[in-house]
């Protein structure tokens, strides 16, 4: 039994030996980033240098997203995995924990996250549990969709990507500056069409846009959901209708991937108008990437609250 | 006039001695205030430095920025994390003694390092008085009763950069009114640093065999675990003390995991021979195809070989079928559809009286193969309501005859972390069943079965 077994582990062996790649050098880095957002961040820093996959689809909700063997393969041949952080894709250390792949597991030199350096919104300053619902303890994890933190976003993917592929630094940072020089420019016309609509008040489904809606000095007076996550119950709605006439509350604003029947009887019952909103790169047409899923929230937006 | 034309020309003389006599000093002091500006210059690096240091190490909660927050700078090179974090191990890293309780200074005082999580699982059921009498249901010895089935408390997390561990206590009641038995129910490494997409598992786990077998009884879809494995590996299923490798190809089209592993060969039902020198030796193949964005297959084929008690050979083969359609954007799947079979190769051995004095003369090998097997739908229509049916048919394992049922059920999940279920399950024997050995017969059962399942903490998600 013992000679049988010994003879399994040196076939073994040898096969895992003969199957490993034999050279990394001169191709393309992998790269795998949990959400789309990222994905399209990633494109635009790492142009030609990169080729870029993303685990999740910009229709999905992020937080409830469905660990597939598929999303190993994925990681198995990745060189680098970017993840959100702050609890938003918590799933993705199974998918990578699952991958067989030591160089992006927590601590190696492929694991980046793109939340250093943010200022995180509505961190919970009293004690949390689970009757507040979904709540993330570090802070609202959806901040990769506001314009204002591409710098250090694109910033922390840089300093990832240069990690492992340090020769390519100069033209990593030249890719990051010329999409921030778009991103400029393209700031700069959304800041004009928002600025008139300063102080206009809204209410969310799911409490997703907080960076966007304070980048732009829109007020968040409510939200759908009784408390993230959680449905929300007669009351809650009699009550946020109750509130949305009284602040005459103009807009819903729905993700693709929650009830939007539901966001448009309840803005029909408070004389406002629902709209689906590009919650990721990719949730709705015509938002394929991060400044066509912006510019797409700011022109609905506009249009909505005018 | 004179006087002023004096003084002018002692002035003219002097200036340039004084200036002299002065030079060496200035020229001190320049240098001194030269040097004062160095280290002041520097001084002040050394702090913007560590200000941009710990402002990026730091994520303070802070009102939304009023304009667009500037960039990070870039990480020094300093900062990365050790090459030898993403090496594969070398035989000497390997020998070389680590300090995993370093992590514990670097995160500070009053942190914890792993996750922890409670899953209480209570389970009833209600049934005939002759099948609880036969102690015939599907909760043997606990028919007409509701009781904690598992508590399980999980602790999991990284050991160091190069493994996770995971222990899991359970405690719940096995006799009717009797006193809550706490037992380990897992405690495993998983090595993740390990080269070539290869993985090893070291420890006391629920065994990779089939699809469901991997899953504690709170996650099960079902009430009650399938009838071939409670038939075929006893109660709680296939759960054995060893070592797992799996390996993972990068170079196919879809996803294909290979497993091996050694085992003590521990379970009484199926095995029993508990020495590493006969062991229990297991295999599995896993492929995952995705079917567009909105359906995915899973197919599997799994082989468990050991001895009995009695050093006889044991081996049990097993196929797993899973699909499921999520349409796009939906947070649950609409339809799921599964299947699990067995098959038991097993050598016994017969008393043979040949003379038939009512004397054994001796003992005869053979060999009984059974097979088992069920399948499986699911319909959510809804996110907190889930329908379902599963229908089970096996043969007895280590008798002649065979078993089938069928079991409706619906699932409530108010949330994520809290479910309740409500089946019904007809069992129809093909013999009589007593196992209390008192008279009473359970060949024909009927059970209405309910669960309710909360989890406190942490729960890691739950992979296809």
């Amino acid at each position: 039994m013992l000679k049988r077994l010994g003879i399994v582990i040196l076939v073994a062996l040898a096969v895992a030996a003969t199957a490993a790649p034999a050279s990394h050098a001169a191709r393309k880095l992998r790269v795998v980033a949990t959400i789309p957002d990222l994905k399209s961040l990633t494109e635009a820093v790492g142009g030609d240098l990169v080729e870029v996959e993303s685990l999740t689809r910009g229709t999905q909700n992020f937080h409830e997203a469905e660990v597939r063997p598929s999303m190993m393969l994925k990681l198995r041949r990745a060189d680098a995995v970017i993840e959100n952080g702050l609890d938003l894709d918590a799933w993705a250390d199974v998918a990578i924990e699952g991958s067989n792949n030591p160089n992006i597991i927590r601590g190696g030199r492929g694991r980046i996250e793109i939340s250093r350096g943010i200022e995180v919104l509505e961190v919970p300053t009293s004690k949390v549990d689970r009757s507040m619902g979904d709540v993330h303890p570090r802070g609202n994890p959806h901040f990769s969709l506001d314009p204002g933190l591409a710098p250090t976003i694109t910033q922390n993917i840089v300093d990832g990507l240069v990690r492992l592929a340090p020769e390519s630094r100069a033209v990593f940072e030249q890719n990051r500056k010329a999409f921030l020089a778009q991103l400029d420019q393209r700031m700069a016309e959304w800041t004009k069409t928002m600025a008139p609509l300063k102080g206009g008040k809204v209410v969310v489904y799911h409490p997703d846009m907080i960076y966007f809606l304070t980048r732009f000095g829109l007020v968040q007076i409510g939200m759908v959901e009784d408390r993230p996550g959680i449905p929300p119950s007669p009351q809650h709605l009699v009550n946020l209708i109750r509130a949305m006439k009284e602040e005459k509350v103009k807009v819903v604003l729905v993700e693709p991937w929650n009830d939007v029947k539901l966001a448009n009887r309840v803005a029909e019952e408070a004389g406002a108008k629902a709209i689906v909103v590009a919650s990721a790169v990719g949730a709705v047409k015509g938002a394929d990437n991060y400044l066509a899923a912006i510019d797409y929230n700011i022109q609905t937006l506009a249009k909505a609250l005018q | 006039m004179r006087a002023l034309i004096v003084v002018v020309a002692c002035w003219v003389v002097l200036l340039p001695s004084l200036a002299l006599a002065q030079s060496p000093e200035a020229e001190a002091l320049r240098r001194e205030l030269q040097e004062l500006r160095r280290l002041q210059e520097q001084s002040q690096k050394t702090i913007d430095a560590l200000s941009e240091r710990l402002k990026r190490l730091e994520v303070a909660p802070a009102p939304a920025p009023s304009s667009v927050a500037p960039p990070a700078p870039p990480v020094s090179q300093g900062l990365n994390p050790p090459s030898t974090q993403m090496s594969p191990l070398s035989a000497t890293d390997l020998l070389r003694p680590r300090q995993p309780f370093g992590l514990y200074q670097q995160r500070g005082a009053g942190q914890l390092l792993f996750d922890m999580g409670i899953a209480a699982d209570f389970v009833g059921n209600l049934t005939q008085f002759n099948v609880e009498k036969a102690q015939g249901g599907t909760f043997q010895g606990l028919e007409n009763r509701v009781f904690p089935r598992e508590i399980e408390l999980g602790l999991f997390g990284q050991i160091d950069p190069y493994a996770s561990g995971v222990v899991r206590i359970e405690a719940g009641e096995e006799e009717r009114g009797g006193d809550i038995a706490v037992h380990l129910a897992e405690a495993y490494l998983t090595l993740l640093a390990l080269p070539y997409g290869t993985q090893a598992k070291l420890g006391t786990m629920r065994n990779r065999f089939g699809w469901s077998n991997n899953f504690h009884e709170h996650d099960l879809p079902w009430v009650d675990r399938p009838d071939v494995y409670r038939l075929f590996f006893g109660d709680e299923g296939l759960r054995e003390t060893g070592a797992e490798a799996t390996w993972i190809p990068d170079f196919l089209p879809f996803y294909v995991e290979l497993l091996g592993g050694v085992f003590n060969g521990d379970n009484e039902t199926a095995f029993g021979r508990r020495n590493l020198r006969d062991p229990l030796v297991t295999g599995r193949v896993r492929a995952f195809f995705e079917l567009g964005d909105s359906q995915a297959l899973q197919v599997g084929a799994s082989v468990a070989s050991g001895q009995t008690s009695g050093r006889l050979r044991s081996t049990l083969v097993g196929y797993d079928l899973k699909y499921k359609f999520r349409p796009d954007g939906w947070l649950h799947p609409l339809l799921t559809l599964g299947s699990e079979g067995i098959y038991s190769m097993r050598r016994t051995e017969r008393d043979v009286d040949a003379d038939e004095d009512g004397v054994v003369d001796f003992s005869q090998k053979q060999r009984r193969n059974s097979f088992g097997w069920y399948g499986w739908a699911e319909l959510q229509p809804w996110r907190r309501w889930a329908f379902g049916a599963r229908y089970d048919s096996t043969q007895y394992p280590d008798a002649p005859g065979w078993q089938w049922a069928i079991e409706p059920y619906v699932s409530f999940f108010p949330s994520e972390f809290l479910r309740f279920r409500l089946a019904y399950k007809h069992t129809d024997r093909q013999q009589r069943f007593d196992a209390a050995g008192n008279g009473g017969s359970a060949r024909l059962v009927d059970e209405l079965l309910f669960q309710a399942t909360f989890i406190l903490g942490a729960h890691p998600a739950h992979p296809f």
